[in-house]
């Protein structure tokens, strides 16, 4: 069963186009990382099934209500960024009142423990904690409020590495307990890769890919060798990366449509074959030029 | 325990572990192995991929499954590991020792002396 | 994980009780300005005076319309402010619609309104009791030390539904900003300059009727249906503009 539904969904602001017929559906309790690069149109489609900002044509469907206006998709979502607005007027220990009083499946308790292994002083106010702890706070509302809908947009902006990793630990504890659809966008795969079960992959507001994060790790394998060599071997293969190395040797990361046989006889020629890093290869992926940054300094 | 370098995919080092563990004998046959959901909160790994972890294993008939109740060890686990490792992860080992061997022109002789030489160490040491 | 259903009466509920908490700052500068308006107060609000052989008579009025003048100008500011991003996209961060939204909004300006009032009332008696004691008058006359219940009722719902007025007034206005900065300008230069054409060409038109429209009306049953189906067409317009207003940051 699918929660959100989306077809050919556009968003213009102005003359600019921020997404272009985006069609995907997300899987009941699935965690999914939302991946592109900066303006790929990561946040603009996950506010836009937040319900916070509205497409300017298409379909969407969120527990098949259209979100924008829907009390019903507002009740069992929640967004989570780092700059959610809480007032100021009120401290911590009565922001967390107040989300209780909103969401029918607040977990107290959780909220409770995590507000104090995380060290906060009820009595601070949002706009007194420092960036990475503002990320941290508002990273207790979303775990807590336990929505049917879970989506965090880049929610580590700020966190130090352990409280990163604490988060990843707390977000996995609570989903296995309580599996709901979770939504994560962030700019370190390489960090969150492990928990995602499904990554969709944006590229220029458009779906570049959508597929299990297992599936991924088979598109592409990384060749290392001889420039003749690899030549010989990728010619009618798709080719995501090119890069040299030392001397005369070439690394390329090409799509991964070789046989086992073929694969032994490329180790046997002496190239090396090795596993492409699922954050590396949505970087090449979602490059636009094949050399990176290099084919620049050309 | 788990190497996040993406060197292995993680299912496979699931299932490596698995069947260490029940090499090791840490699970007997007939014995009911982790769910998905106890290995994604070990290994802090998503449900699904430990569920692939697992789903190898049943292919391989190293696992089975009772409805409803999980996933058990298979009286032969044992054999069928040791079979695998051996014709597959042992093969490709020795594989690439020759290789690097062929690489620095050690010949096969030098090759199998070092081989036995390495067999004797390890035996005094266990001694 | 089930879906939970929430009514637009619940939220609507939920979110004005979160509004209640969050803006209760809002009293402070009511109470702020309705001191400083007593203090201008003290000064009177008109004089007359006139002399004879040997003495003269000057007469000084106090009263505290100007603290209810200064606050429906709190209320028109403050609604003013209640429709802007960082008030209105606090409600989204929880359980939100643009409707529960605004509806929520205007009940919890009807309730400012309703305290702003009580707090003017109250500076009556404290203007008299200043003046009383600080100002060097000869003879203090008064309209009278105690009203009737009626009356006092009668003055707080009108005091109410005025404050209630100009936060629809604010409330309409800061919507038809947010929607477009060009009224943020626009809307000043029609204000302002409607008055100075008019002073210039001495004649009475739009806002001196609009104003004698509310301000004079003698039956007070016609004051209320006047009041709440101009605030109702200020804040059902404000809705209806707002509904497509998106949560961006």
């Amino acid at each position: 069963m699918s929660v959100i539904d989306c077809i050919n969904v556009t968003k213009r602001y102005g003359r600019e186009t921020a997404l272009e017929n985006l069609t995907f559906s997300i899987e009941k309790n699935k965690i999914t990382g939302i991946i592109g690069r900066n303006g790929a149109g990561k946040t603009t489609t996950l506010k836009i099934l937040a319900g916070y900002i509205q497409e300017s044509s298409g379909d969407v469907k969120v527990f098949s209500e259209h979100p924008f206006n829907s009390l019903m998709v507002s009740a069992n979502t929640i967004f989570v960024d780092d700059q959610m607005n809480l007032p100021s007027s009120l401290n911590l220990a009565e922001i967390l009142n107040n989300a209780e009083m909103f969401y029918e499946n607040w977990d107290c308790e959780l909220a409770e423990r995590l507000f104090s292994y995380f060290s906060f002083h009820p009595k601070q106010t949002h706009d007194q904690l420092s960036k990475g702890k503002k990320s941290t706070f508002n990273m207790i509302i979303g775990l807590a409020s336990r929505c049917a809908l879970t989506i965090f947009d880049e929610p580590t902006t700020g966190m130090d590495a352990a409280v990163r990793s604490d988060f990843y630990r707390a977000l996995l504890k609570d989903y296995l307990a309580h599996p709901r659809t979770i939504l994560l966008s962030s700019h370190h795969l390489n960090e969150i890769e492990e928990l995602l079960e499904d990554i969709l992959l944006l590229k220029d507001g458009q779906v570049y890919l959508h597929m299990s994060l297992m599936e991924l790790k088979e598109l592409a394998v990384g060749l290392t060798g001889k420039k003749d060599e690899i030549q010989k071997w990728i010619s009618n293969k798709e080719v995501y990366y090119e890069s040299r190395v030392g001397i005369n040797d070439n690394y390329v990361v090409v799509e991964n449509t070789f046989t086992k046989e073929e694969l032994a006889k490329l180790t046997a020629t002496g190239i090396t074959i090795s596993q492409v890093a699922s954050n590396d290869l949505c970087v090449y992926l979602t490059n636009t030029s094949k050399g990176g940054i290099d084919d620049v300094f050309k | 325990m788990i190497h996040h370098d993406g060197s292995k995919p993680i299912y496979v080092q699931i299932s490596d572990w698995i069947e260490t563990e029940i090499l090791r004998g840490n699970f007997e046959p007939d014995q009911k192995v982790y769910s998905q959901y106890q290995l994604a909160e070990m290994f802090n790994i998503n449900p699904a991929t430990a569920a692939k972890g697992l789903n190898v294993l049943a292919n391989e008939m190293i696992l089975y499954k009772k409805r409803g109740l999980g996933l058990f060890v298979a009286s032969d686990a044992r054999e069928r590991i040791v079979n695998r490792r051996k014709n597959e992860t042992l093969k490709q080992l020795v594989v690439n020792v020759v290789m690097e061997a062929k690489y620095l022109q050690v010949s096969e002789t030098v090759l199998v002396e070092m081989i036995h030489n390495v067999y004797n160490e390890i035996k005094e040491d266990g001694s | 994980m089930s879906l939970n259903n929430v009514t637009l009466a619940t939220a609507t509920k939920k979110l004005y009780k979160y509004k209640l908490k969050a803006n209760i700052g809002l009293l402070n500068s009511l109470v702020f300005l309705q001191l400083i308006a007593v203090l201008f107060s003290l000064n009177g609000v008109g004089q007359m005076g006139t002399g004879g052989n040997g003495f003269s008579i000057n007469v000084y009025y106090y009263s505290s319309t100007l603290v209810i003048a200064f606050t429906m100008l709190w209320a028109f500011i403050h609604s003013i402010f209640l429709t802007t991003k960082t008030f209105r996209y606090d409600d989204f961060t929880f359980v939100s619609n643009r409707i529960a939204s605004n509806l929520s909004n205007m009940v919890f300006l009807a309730t400012a309104s309703l305290i702003a009032a009580l707090f003017a009332m109250f500076t009556s008696p404290l203007l008299k009791v200043i003046a009383y004691f600080l100002l060097d008058h000869e003879v203090l006359l008064e309209t009278g030390i105690f009203y009737s219940p009626t009356e006092l009722l009668l003055g707080f719902a009108a005091t109410t539904l005025y404050i209630f007025l100009f936060s629809a007034l604010g409330y309409f206005v800061g919507t038809l900003i947010q929607l477009s900065k060009l009224f943020g300008i626009l809307l000043p230069v029609i204000f302002f300059g409607t008055l100075f054409v008019e002073a210039r060409a001495g004649q009475s038109n739009l806002l001196i009727t609009m104003g004698t429209f509310i301000f004079t009306e003698s039956s007070f049953l016609l004051f209320i249906i006047k009041v709440v189906c101009l605030s109702s067409l200020l804040f059902g317009s404000s809705l209806f503009l707002s509904n497509k207003l998106e949560v961006k940051q």
